[in-house]
């Protein structure tokens, strides 16, 4: 055990420092702290331009090898990265589906044309992607997707059908990659393919769902004879759970270390709030942000034990229990927001249905215990897998 | 000691039940969202029809002359459907006031005037009080009760400089009031005035306590009926025993808020302005069900009850506002531990419902 940076990464830590000080600024000035989680509809083209300016400092994918135009950044380097990002303000990533979940999925799974591909315009900040898993029927129990992917025998080409709910982003998206079934005879897990799909399509359908936060960042995508070429699949045919459960380990993995950051900002502006209204001195609130506190760097410490020495990117079993706790600790963090802010907690300060940054706090962390999993889905797998309890019974999956 | 409600009571809420669950149904309040008032005055009508507005005047003045304790499953019913007009506040708090006013010889000639006009269904009275930033609905009243300092003036809706907020709950239409204090409008003053003031936290607290233990109810319901429909894994979401405690903990917590309501409500009537313990303890326990609900309910429901599209969305919200209206769970134990901290608190089983006559005497004696 060696917990302290070396000099280098030091080193490297100002290097970040200087660029974000030199760059995110200007035409950069009014996104910053903008676009995170409950906010990402905001200033959408503003931080796709930010993209390519992180891209042309190098600063896009930095966790990705040299040679795809990565830094290979050690998990050291990746966690000052976004330590220094947090601290700049800098603004809710638009390329983050690609730079931790397509980009790692791809070079874990993907063959050497999907990677020359797909992988150049992540990287340079110009191809936003989305995620399809969810289906009307299968959210919780994902294995019950319907959409099905057919083959043309001449042409190789896959022609999708079926229907996607809850996508984030797909409408400010270029791609979607897609869990579907090849085999129209198959059940639960087997007979799926992993798809790469443009969304720029005629037999693409987006349509936002409403949230209750009064904006849409979610959609429902609809699927009519899409069509994705016969390279675009990753894997084989029928490789499909295999690879989407890969990519569910990338989420939990290095990709969170930005958000902890974001966590952190969150809960200096609630401190800074209640200092400046007064509910700081009220013992409960003071006991709330201190444990507030203990919780976060609790989990900042489980999150360093989780990815040491596994440079990979690749999760060790504690994994498993952290969307459960960062989700509980957000939820009640954004109750804490409401708490600070007292009476005023209810009241929007815009006309319009536009929620302040702490109000959208409280009501996307409703979202965190549900999204990537739920918290009862959580503690399943934690019981069944990690601790072998006995199984719950379950249904006859459809 | 009975702690039952009587079956004249039950009978009328379970009437008045029937009349809201047609009336107010979660489209009738999505329609409200879009119209100019946020009012359906055909419903407004009918619940002054069935004498809703008259219930907490006296007889002598033209009233039913009931209590807190005979609306205040009324109350909850009217929570139950998340109904948007402050019809409770309106019965169970500025009334009561203005009744308060002219039982202890205070106020002007407007008082009476006013009543007389809530008698008739035909004046509507908003009521500000500090603990509370702003209003709801105050651009559909006729009058307003409003404080400053210790005094408490009734002023026509012409004296009142109205400011316009947005509610995270749709439903609310709130705003801040303004006003300069002139002697024309005073009604209260002094020790009065503070006194005034005082039931009349009690009395808003009591109201949004009711109401969240009927919207606690109102999500419970939804959150059954979705989990026992909606299907994963090959079975009902409900069937799942995380599902289950989720929904059941709620349930223990609601049906434990209520008793404590019912006291608290007998002790209002009686009297309010001395009911601070029993209506703090009541806001606590009904903030604390009204936030449970939300969140486990909302978690029950996934990703669709994240959508402005799911009704559960018009309870919650209500839940999350009306858990801060009227002070949230901090204000109200707060008030709990600084009365059980008193030098002379009256602590001890025989207290448990108000003062041990026993121990009085002995003390006396
Ligand atoms: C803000 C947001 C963004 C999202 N973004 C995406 C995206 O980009 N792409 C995508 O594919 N999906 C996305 N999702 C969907 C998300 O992954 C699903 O909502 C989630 O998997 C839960 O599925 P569901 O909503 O259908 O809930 P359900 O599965 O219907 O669950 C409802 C309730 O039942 C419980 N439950 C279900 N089964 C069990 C069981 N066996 N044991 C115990 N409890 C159970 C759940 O815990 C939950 O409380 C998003 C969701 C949200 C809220």
């Amino acid at each position: 055990m060696k917990l302290a940076f070396t000099a280098a990464d030091e080193q490297f830590r100002e290097e970040v420092a200087d660029w974000l000080n030199d760059n995110l600024r200007d035409e950069f000035t009014d996104i910053r702290y903008r676009g995170g989680p409950g906010d990402e509809h905001r200033f959408v083209d503003e931080r796709k331009a930010w993209e390519r300016r992180l891209a042309d400092g190098r600063w896009t994918c930095i966790g990705w090898p040299e040679a795809w135009g990565g830094r290979a950044a050690s998990i050291e380097q990746q966690v000052i990265f976004h330590e220094e990002y947090a601290r700049a303000g800098g603004p809710g990533r638009m390329g983050h589906i690609g730079d931790t979940l397509t980009g790692p999925t791809l070079l874990a799974f993907g063959s050497e044309h999907q990677k020359a591909k797909y992988l150049p315009p992540i990287r340079d900040g110009m191809a936003f992607w989305s995620q399809g898993y969810s289906e009307p029927g299968a959210g919780s129990d994902l294995a019950a997707i319907r959409t099905k992917a057919v083959q043309d025998e001449i042409s190789g080409q896959w022609k999708i059908t079926g229907q996607k709910v809850w996508t984030s982003l797909a409408h400010e998206s270029d791609f979607v990659f897609v869990l579907a079934r090849v085999d129209r005879d198959s059940s639960r897990h087997h007979g799926l393919g992993f798809f790469l799909v443009a969304l720029d399509q005629p037999g693409v359908t987006i349509r936002p769902i409403n949230q209750l936060t009064g904006t849409a960042e979610f959609n429902e995508v609809y699927f009519d004879d899409a069509v994705c070429d016969a390279e675009d699949i990753v894997g084989a045919p029928g490789d499909g759970w295999k690879v989407a459960m890969g990519l569910l380990g990338f989420e939990r993995g290095v990709s969170t270390l930005g958000q902890q950051m974001l966590f952190q900002t969150e809960l200096d502006e609630i401190i800074r709030i209640a200092k400046a209204n007064g509910a700081s001195r009220d013992p409960d609130i003071r006991q709330r942000i201190a444990e507030a506190h203990i919780g976060l760097k609790t989990m900042r410490y489980n999150s360093m034990r989780m990815l040491s020495g596994r440079e990979d990117g690749s999760l060790s079993r504690e994994a498993m229990i952290y969307k459960l706790y960062w989700s509980s600790w957000h939820r009640n963090l954004g109750k804490l927001a409401m708490d600070v802010l007292g009476p005023d907690a209810e009241l929007i300060e815009s006309g319009s249905y536009e929620l302040n940054k702490l109000q959208s706090l409280f009501l996307f962390t409703r979202a965190d215990t549900i999204y990537g999993g739920t918290n009862q889905i959580q503690r399943n797998l934690i019981a069944e897998r990690a601790l072998g309890m006995p199984k719950e019974p379950r249904g006859q999956g459809k | 000691m009975n702690f039952n409600f009587t079956q004249d009571q039950l009978d009328f809420q379970d009437a008045i039940s029937s009349m809201l669950r047609t009336e107010v149904t979660a489209d009738s309040i999505r329609a409200r969202w879009q119209n100019e008032s946020g009012i359906d005055s055909a419903f407004m009508q009918q619940a002054h029809d069935l004498g809703l507005n008259s219930m907490l005047i006296p007889e002598s003045l033209g009233g039913l002359g009931l209590t807190a304790v005979d609306f205040i499953l009324l109350a909850e019913a009217c929570g139950e459907v998340a109904l948007p007009e402050p019809l409770v506040e309106s019965v169970m708090v500025t009334t009561p006031s203005l009744v308060d006013i002219l039982d202890q010889g205070l106020g002007n000639a407007d008082v009476q005037k006013v009543i007389d006009g809530v008698l008739a269904g035909d004046v509507r009275v908003a009521l500000g009080h500090t603990i509370n930033p702003c209003i709801n609905y105050a651009d559909s009243a006729d009058w307003f009760l409003l404080p400053d300092g210790d005094g408490v003036y009734l002023l026509p809706k012409e004296a009142v400089t109205l400011e316009a907020k947005t509610s995270v709950d749709p439903s609310r239409r709130l705003f801040s009031a303004s006003f300069a204090a002139s002697d024309a409008y005073l009604v209260a003053d002094g020790e009065a005035g503070a006194n005034l003031q005082r039931a009349t936290l009690n009395r808003g607290a009591l109201a949004s306590a009711a109401q969240l233990v009927g919207l606690s109810r109102g999500m419970l319901q939804q959150s059954v009926s979705y989990t026992s429909d909606r299907e994963q894994f090959g079975r009902a979401i409900g069937a799942n025993q995380a599902v289950k405690h989720l929904v059941a903990d709620v349930a223990v917590q609601v049906e434990y808020a209520k008793p404590v309501i019912y006291r608290a409500a007998y002790t209002v009537g009686v009297s309010p302005s001395r009911a601070d313990f029993a209506v703090s303890h009541a806001k606590s326990a009904a903030g604390r069900a009204g936030l449970l609900a939300s969140r486990h309910c909302m978690q029950v429901f996934g990703a669709m009850g994240y959508t402005w599209e799911c009704d559960l969305q018009i309870w919650a919200k209500r839940a999350w506002a009306l858990a801060r209206e009227w002070g949230d769970e901090g204000f109200h134990t707060n008030r709990i531990h600084e009365w059980l901290l008193r030098k002379n608190a009256l602590l001890g089983p025989e207290y448990t419902f108000g003062r041990g006559s026993l121990t009085d005497r002995a003390k006396a004696g």
